[in-house]
């Protein structure tokens, strides 16, 4: 920079920027510096030269700025929308059965104190030992309701939250701790931020993911390349391993070397020389970074950059280039170039690389493009991204008339890009088309399995991207989004009207309704654009695609647009489970019912976001089918046994106001009531925990049992019904059974208080038992402990001569009455649960049971119904799709730098360095222009 | 249920595991979790299923126990032999019949004889309770009105708080003992002969031993007690403390029951089938304001109690129930036969692709 180290903390200036916005595209600043510096003229300050929030820095040693914003003020601060609080669908439902049990309870108080007053009124007036007084004030009405307000308060459980902040805990570290969800690359585990939303993840039923970093590696890696109407690497899939390619590069033939040549240099790529002699490689974008390693695989390795002169070492000589100027990339242009010149010659050089529709035009005339264009259409089948590379000598009177326009340019005031790309514009011309590179973006590994699966399981999947439509739909068909014709069908909505889009989605919709019945495999595919006009005009229409459809591919989208389609498909009533790994999915993530980042190459800013963050997109499976069903079945059987015991012991309150003339006496005291919620009922149900239902291996093999969990099938009103059912049945168990056997001398209140409750503790320790799936060593422990324990606490209890039940535990255990009575209530109770559970076990199974069944019996199921591993193999030819439209033949080509969503995704992780750099030197050398100006 | 224990397919865990500790590079890092079965959610388990075999043994097992159980529970209640006498009524002088609270309020002798005939031998001791009928000890006025606190220790004489209305006298002094369940006590006694030779009623040791010790203070005298305008029921010697005051003992453990029995004594002696028993009565009690029954019971006592058939019929009920259950099931399972664990059940198995 111009000023000197020294000085340059006493830099004195003013900067004029905008208010806080979250348009993280623009930042339009003035920079004015104070004497002696600058004058007190002003410097425009863009997004280029502006440093966002969480960004890392790279390939510097030091750097200076200013903060602008801090805080919530940023551009991304005043992006990140508040989350809300997520509520999981079954904590809804309990919600919902709590609200229905507080009626319930209301009825059952109004009922009981209407009837506690007419009693009260006919009969209980005449009870002169109760001594009523004959007149009391009006309030005493209320007396009655309010007591059995009292004894029915047990009746929504309370412990239940703690139960389930407990075990959702417990959920959250099984998630933590899983060896199988453990990326083995880098070691990382899954997490789980948000612990209280695992139930959820059994119900999913929308998935909207990411493409790139997500489902594949984001990792670019070459693999084919088409050099003057030759294709390389088609037979064995790497053009780096092509014979026929290192055999063109050993005997130099002119057009491969400038081809490579242009691989390598054409870029903004930084190399790093490390001790160990090898090259590291900077780069901004990972195509360029794919594109100079793969130069540098074929011997043209880019060694050193030294400020403008870039050091080539091609086969052992080293070639030295000077980089002139660089006509960036924009989302635009498409293309970039460099002007260099060969230090050794002198000659000018214009290298470009860009899409072909940006690149091939600008073919010199009379250079057939034919080849090239086949060769895109080609790789872009195959869901390879394709660059198209040429070159053109340049005259030296050419590039210096030229120069001085594009310096010009560059330091305009006033519609600056505009200027510079038409400057670009009218250098990149007659350009010798060398060929076409196709950069593959592997699919990470188990991918097409795991959405195979979970598709299987009866989740839906959309892909949000930033892509363009054909890379989006190639990765589509090879993840098994979609399955291939004849089975498959994509329906395409464009337009780049409102009237183009709504005709276009009338279509789609026309057809989604007539193949809505048919077993096909329909997906529609949208872009950025139509999506915006759909969701704004036709949002009615889209709503009714968005219920129609299993399988959806946006391309071009937005972060804000992948969050209204979270939105849209919340709005619909629809569990939606995001994923994605990089700062673009945020606000997919945050907005999603489930929010899974990836921690992955992009940074950890999705993860940090999500709920859930897991090291690969493969681990999805076992998160929802494995964690996510567990613990929506363990909650479900949690949740409605807390009413369950509540209800129990509700009810024989109930029924024994009934023969204590409705007036509100309780027949438990209230140690008792207080330990039967805390203590005896809640320590068997916590080790439900590790209850498994179904064997990891079989759900695996069985995806589809999940739709239990999605549909909510064990935890809904007609579950709760039958819980419901069975707690009245056995209060009335309990209840009849003891008011008989302990009647007449033995109907002494402590004692009978003392029999009824432990029928309640030995009929749940029962019911614990039946509904437990599979014991572990520790839910013995805990169903029959705490039995136990029943017994050793109320013999302390009775040891105590200043407690009410002194002596009585005792007395009731040497009495044969007591356990034969114990014994009858666990009978009468169990035995019919039993049975109905065994008729419908055997006769009326779930598909749970038939599989449970078959699992224990060892049946032929487990090698029924497999899934084969689909090992589709990311080369093979996937066959053509039938699109509804004529198939665009736009090539596949992400845009190196641009502003595109996915590129800001890029700006945000620490794999990517900043424009700031680059943006530094022209900074610096525009202050110097605006010096030597004034 | 099955109790096959075998450890399920899950109990590979330490297999795999050690699988996977090969498989990392040497970049082993901290945060990995470490593995353990629980934390990996394989701890060894028993994953029983409800075989037609295991369901219909545990019926059959059921009804095998539970016949016999039965059918010992009502040999033993049979074997109880119990005198019941239903005697508000008829304790009543014909002409006064019409308007009972009057007489039962009215002073002077309220003596009555009634005569009760062994048919079975009796064995001592023989019990004798008291029952009521329609008397409702576990109101939740009268159950909580009693003062622990002053039953069992002199200086908390005036902890009267829950024993509203009956806590003081008019003239503000305690009551001792207050509230509503003492103030209320049962107050008919009985005498017996057989013979004209009067048969003793053993009335010490009645009431718990635990009560006499620690819940009833022995330096404890009633002072006050039934002292107000309205007298409730018996009146208590107040030289006697209140740990030997058995009767009021038995009375203030509440009863559960709107029925319920009360012992008064026990007859030491074995009462010989035609024995006749003349009883001699004061009905003092008032429950004829609320319709109560009142009942003079004579029960030997069993193993199982007195005598209550209850048991024995549930018993023999749930037995038989369980029986025709393994029966039901048996046959159905003879009948149409049902594959466990049939694939061909899976709907996704026979439609595939569809849900």
């Amino acid at each position: 920079m111009g000023i000197d180290f020294d000085l340059l903390h006493k830099v004195k200036g003013l900067i004029e920027c905008p208010e806080p916005d979250k348009d993280i595209r623009r930042f339009d600043a003035n920079l004015r510096l104070f004497p002696p510096f600058l004058d007190n003229d002003v410097c425009p300050i863009t997004i280029k030269n502006t440093l966002l929030q969480s960004c890392y820095l790279r390939n510097t040693e030091w750097a200076c700025g200013v903060a602008v914003y801090t805080g919530n003020e940023t551009k991304l601060g005043m992006t990140r929308g508040v989350p809300e609080p997520k509520l999981t669908a079954v904590d809804a439902m309990i919600d919902k059965l709590t609200g229905a049990i507080f009626v319930f309870q209301l009825v059952v108080v109004m009922v009981l104190g209407v009837a506690g007053n007419i009693w009260k009124d006919t009969e209980a007036r005449k009870l002169w030992y109760v001594e009523y007084p004959t007149k009391g004030p009006w309030y005493e009405l209320l007396v009655i309701p309010l007591r059995f307000e009292l004894l029915c308060s047990i009746m929504i459980p309370i412990s239940i939250k703690v139960s389930l902040d407990l075990v959702k805990g417990l959920y959250a570290k099984f998630i933590d701790w899983d060896n199988k969800m453990v990326d083995q690359e880098t070691s990382t585990p899954a997490h789980a931020a948000n612990t209280a939303i695992s139930e959820d993840l059994g119900q999913v039923e929308y998935i909207l993911t990411d493409k790139t970093g997500t489902l594949t590696e984001n990792q670019m890696i070459f693999k084919r390349c088409c050099i003057s109407g030759t294709f390389y690497g088609n037979e064995i899939g790497d053009a780096l391993k092509d014979e026929d390619l290192v055999n063109a590069v050993a005997t130099r033939s002119p057009d491969v070397i400038h081809f490579l040549t242009v691989m390598a240099i054409c870029n903004t790529v930084v190399p790093i020389q490390r001790q160990n002699g090898t090259i590291l490689y900077k780069a901004q974008s990972q195509d360029e970074e794919a594109l100079v390693h793969a130069a540098a695989g074929l011997h043209m390795v880019f060694v050193k950059k030294n400020g403008n002169v870039l050091d080539i070492n091609f086969n052992a000589s080293v070639i030295q280039y000077e980089v002139l100027d660089t006509l960036e990339f924009t989302s635009d242009r498409k293309r970039m170039s460099v002007v260099v010149k060969d230090c050794q010659s002198g000659k000018l050089f214009l290298l470009s690389k860009g899409a072909d529709e940006a690149i091939l035009p600008c073919a010199s005339t009379g250079q057939q493009t034919r080849t090239f264009s086949e060769a895109v259409e080609q790789y872009s089948q195959l869901g390879l991204r394709t660059l198209c590379l040429a070159w053109r000598e340049l005259e030296e009177d050419e590039y210096q008339e030229w120069s001085l326009m594009f310096k010009e340019a560059n330091s305009a005031l006033v519609d600056r890009d505009w200027r510079i790309a038409e400057v670009c514009q009218r250098l990149e011309h007659h350009l010798q088309i060398l060929g076409v590179a196709a950069i593959e973006d592997r699919l990470q590994d188990g991918v097409p399995e795991t959405i195979e699966t979970l598709r299987k399981a009866g989740i839906n999947f959309w892909m949000l991207t930033g892509d363009k439509q054909n890379t989006a739909i190639q990765i589509a068909l090879s993840c098994n989004f979609v399955s291939p014709e004849p089975k498959g069908q994509l329906l395409l909505i464009n337009g780049k009207t409102g009237d183009e889009v709504r005709q276009s989605l009338e279509r789609v919709l026309l057809t989604m309704r007539i193949t809505s019945s048919e077993p096909k495999d329909v997906a529609f595919v949208i872009d950025g654009w139509a999506l915006e006009i759909a969701l704004k005009h036709h949002h009615k229409a889209f709503m009714e695609l968005a219920l129609l459809s299993k399988t959806a591919i946006c391309c071009r989208v937005t972060p804000s647009q992948k969050a209204q389609l979270v939105e849209l498909l919340k709005s619909c009533e629809y569990r939606t489970l995001a994923i994605g790994d990089g700062g673009n999915d945020v606000r997919m993530i945050q907005q999603a019912h489930i929010g899974v980042g990836i921690s992955g190459r992009e940074g950890l800013q999705a993860a940090r976001a999500a709920d859930y963050s897991i090291g690969k997109f493969r681990f999805l499976k076992r998160l929802i089918l494995v964690h996510g069903r567990y613990s929506y079945n363990r909650t479900a059987f949690l949740s409605q046994y807390s009413f369950y015991k509540s209800l129990l012991i509700c009810f024989i309150q109930i029924f024994f106001s009934l023969i204590s003339g409705v007036s509100g006496t309780s027949l438990f005291n209230s140690v008792s009531l207080m330990a039967y919620n805390v203590f005896y009922t809640s320590v068997p149900v916590l080790v439900n925990v590790l209850d498994k239902d179904l064997s990891e291996r079989t759900v695996m093999q069985h995806p589809q049992i999940l739709f239990y969990c999605q549909a909510g099938r064990l935890l809904n009103p007609s579950t709760f019904a039958g819980w419901f059912g069975r707690s009245l049945f056995h209060a009335i168990v309990v209840f009849v059974i003891c008011i008989h056997s302990y009647a007449f001398e033995k109907s002494e209140m402590e004692e009978l208080s003392m029999v009824v409750l432990s029928g309640c503790i030995w009929l749940q320790a029962f019911v614990v038992a039946l509904e437990t799936n599979s014991f572990t060593i520790l839910q013995h422990l805990a169903i029959w402990g705490n039995l136990v324990a029943f017994y050793v606490i109320n013999w302390i209890v009775s040891a105590l001569p200043s407690s009410g039940m002194y002596t009585i535990m005792f007395r009731l255990c040497r009495q044969p009455s007591y356990w034969i009575t114990m014994f009858l209530i666990v009978v009468a109770g169990m035995g019919p649960v039993l049975a109905l559970k065994y008729f419908r076990y055997t006769y009326r199974p779930s598909k749970i049971n038939i599989l449970r069944q078959a699992e224990r019996l060892g049946g032929p199921i487990l090698s029924l119904g497999n899934i084969e591993p689909q090992s589709r193999a990311f080369e093979k030819e996937v066959s053509p799709l039938s699109i509804s439209q004529p198939k665009s033949r736009s090539p596949v080509y992400e845009p190196l730098l641009s502003d595109s969503p996915n590129a800001i995704r890029r700006s945000f992780g620490p794999g990517a360095p900043f424009d700031f750099f680059q943006s530094q030197s022209r900074l610096s050398s525009s202050y110097a222009r605006n010096c030597k100006d004034n | 249920m099955n109790s096959n224990n075998t450890p399920s397919s899950s109990a590979g865990g330490p297999g795999s595991a050690a699988a996977d500790s090969t498989a990392p590079p040497t970049t082993r890092n901290s945060k990995r979790p470490k593995y353990s079965r629980f934390t990996q959610q394989e701890l060894p388990a028993c994953k029983p299923i409800l075989t037609p075999k295991w369901v219909i043994s545990a019926f059959m097992l059921v009804t095998v126990i539970f016949i016999p159980i039965g059918v010992a529970s009502l040999f033993a209640s049979h074997d109880v032999v119990e005198i019941i006498d239903r005697y508000e009524t008829d304790c009543i002088p014909e002409d006064s019949r019409k308007d009972k609270i009057a007489y039962i309020q009215s002073s002077g002798d309220k003596t009555c004889n009634r005569i009760l005939n062994v048919t079975k031998h009796m064995k001592h001791p023989i019990y004798v309770y008291y029952q009521l009928d329609n008397y409702y000890q576990n109101h939740r006025r009268y159950v909580k009105s009693r003062s622990d606190q002053q039953l069992r220790d002199r200086d908390s004489e005036n902890d009267t708080s829950a024993c509203k209305p009956e806590d003081k006298t008019a003239n503000g002094s305690t009551i001792v003992p207050c509230g509503l369940i003492a103030w209320s006590l049962f107050n008919d006694s009985y005498s017996f002969s057989r013979n004209n030779q009067n048969l003793s009623v053993n009335k010490h040791g009645i009431s718990w031993k635990s009560d006499r010790d620690h819940k009833f203070g022995k330096d404890v005298f009633p002072k006050n007690f039934q002292s107000g305008g309205l007298i409730g029921g018996k009146h208590l010697n107040e030289s006697i403390p209140l740990s030997e005051q058995e009767d009021l003992i038995v009375w203030m453990r509440t009863a559960a029951l709107p029925t319920f029995r009360k012992l008064y004594g026990k007859i030491e002696v074995d009462l010989v089938a035609g024995d006749v028993i003349n009883v001699t009565l004061q009905n003092n009690y008032n429950t004829y304001s609320f319709n109560g029954k009142k009942k003079l019971v004579l029960s030997t006592t069993s193993w199982l109690g007195g005598k209550n058939d209850f048991l024995g019929i549930a018993y023999l009920t749930v037995g038989g129930l369980c029986f025709f259950l393994a029966m039901v099931f048996t046959i159905i399972y003879l009948v149409k036969p049902r594959r466990l664990g049939d694939p061909s059940y899976l709907s996704w198995n026979r439609n595939p692709g569809g849900h």
